[in-house]
């Protein structure tokens, strides 16, 4: 039998709570800017120009068809040279966390944009039309009339993505950054106690995405029963 | 007021509309009939450019629908129309569906709009209901609301497209006053509608269509006296059995 010694966790905790810090952070920079960029992609894919349409489909469907490793791979090759040479950075600036953000951000809202797609989609057309006939321009009512109901109808599906997410930030510890797994990860590795810390990461990330799932099916339900007739 | 000149209209291979040619005068009230699927909804779409067209011309108030310089939002903002499934917008106040096109698309002031807004609902007999949403009104009410959202812009004129058809019968009549009354007003108003009740008392002439043609354009007298063609009388006979 395994001898447990959680001894090591309790020390660590500031560590830890610097690394979930970061993860939180990960993951909040790529929701809001996946949900902007998602948006945009979303309009653009509907839009009657087809190289607009195009761009966005072939935008979309590049980011989901990559494993999400390999895109954050690239990016922690690709993007910190590129971000230095851009904003003439000392060649010590740690821009990891930032080029992770990018990477999440930009992959996400591939994602994003679909679910904002089925959304847009899922408001009925003669919204689109009594906008017009009052007179409202096509962005008018897209803004005023389509968006805001359809963004009501995703909220929860927007709000599921974003806890995959948290979940899938854990990937950059590939890039030695210490975010809430990284961080576990190398306490663990320090003191020989991997498999504690690792239970440990574990547990902490189950009872934040079960509590926010419970939340958001809480919040379904309300929705559902508000809207039905 | 309205010109329809030789529209006509196709979906690929399947003609909608084939040379439909109308006037609408200043204050004339027009009902439109015929059975689904005969184009009536089309055309009357077509008026304010929600459906494009590809032959012909029409005009509202000496503007050409189809040319592609017409600002065609401007136009629409001057042309009312209500919608066989009311078209609120369900996530705004009936307040805010009233102010937000006048607000938006005329550039009137919050107080403004509102107050106009206020003063059509109580025509429409729902001020009391200014602060609820659509969801929480009956279908009668919320066409009714529709109507007054429309009016809100000073139209020139006003479409109708079937506003009483997804409605359950004991809210018709409540819709219809509101039609009334504007049409003894004197708003031109094109109505496509199978209340026959409607047209006679209000009509100044129905317009029958099918398979896409205009095949009868009467006087209501005439119309409902003789209609000319099989088909009408067929349509009629149909309608007013019961």
């Amino acid at each position: 039998m395994y001898d447990f010694d959680w001894s090591s966790i309790p020390g660590a905790l500031p560590f830890l709570w610097d690394g979930m810090k970061i993860s939180l952070e990960i993951t909040v920079t790529a929701v809001i800017f996946g949900i902007v960029w998602g948006t945009l992609l979303a309009m653009l894919r509907l839009s009657p120009v087809k190289p607009l349409a195009w761009f966005a489909a072939g935008y979309v469907n590049l980011f989901r068809s990559i494993p999400l490793v390999m895109v954050l791979l690239w990016f922690f090759l690709i993007v910190p040279q590129l971000l230095r040479s851009f904003f003439n950075l000392d060649p010590n600036t740690d821009v990891r966390l930032t080029s992770a953000m990018i990477g999440f951000a930009l992959f996400e809202s591939a994602y994003y944009s679909e679910i904002i797609r089925a959304g847009i989609q899922s408001v009925p057309k003669g919204q689109v039309a009594a906008a017009s006939a009052l007179g409202m321009s096509y962005s008018q009512a897209m803004r005023l009339v389509v968006l805001p109901q359809a963004f009501r109808n995703m909220v929860p599906l927007l709000l599921t993505q974003a806890i995959v997410l948290f979940q899938d930030t854990s990937l950059v510890y590939m890039s030695a950054l210490a975010d809430f797994f990284g961080a576990a990860y190398k306490v663990g590795d320090r003191d020989g106690r991997l498999v504690e810390l690792l239970l440990f990461a574990g547990v902490v990330y189950f009872l934040i995405c079960f509590a926010a799932s419970q939340l958001v099916r809480r919040y379904q339900k309300k929705l559902n029963a508000h809207v039905a007739h | 007021m309205i010109s329809i000149d030789n529209v006509s209209k196709h979906y690929g291979s399947f003609q909608v509309l084939t040379d439909c040619t109308t006037q609408v005068k200043k204050g004339e009230v027009i009902v439109v009939c015929g059975p689904s699927g005969s184009g009536k909804s089309t055309l009357i779409k077509c008026v304010n450019g929600l459906e494009p067209f590809q032959a012909g011309a029409i005009t509202v108030d000496g503007i050409s629908v189809g040319d592609p310089k017409t600002n065609l939002s401007k136009l629409r903002s001057r042309v009312g129309m209500v919608f066989q499934h009311f078209e609120l917008f369900p996530h705004m106040s009936i307040t805010d569906n009233l102010s937000i096109a006048q607000e938006k698309v005329l550039g009137r002031s919050k107080d403004e709009a509102r107050a106009k807004g206020l003063k059509l609902l109580e025509r429409v007999g729902l001020k009391a209901h200014a602060e609820k949403f659509p969801g929480q009104l009956s279908g009668g009410q919320q066409q009714r609301v529709a109507i007054a959202r429309a009016l809100c812009m000073d139209p020139i004129c006003m479409l109708f497209d079937e506003p009483t058809s997804a409605l359950d019968p004991e809210m018709i009549n409540e819709v219809l006053d509101v039609m009334v009354e504007l049409a003894q007003e004197g708003m031109t108003m094109m109505c496509v509608t199978h209340e026959m009740g409607f047209a006679r008392k209000v009509a100044n002439r129905v317009i029958f269509m099918d398979k896409g043609l205009i095949v009868e354009d009467d006087s209501k007298d005439a119309f409902f006296g003789a209609p000319r063609s099989e088909r009408a009388r067929q349509f009629l006979a149909k309608i007013l059995q019961h």
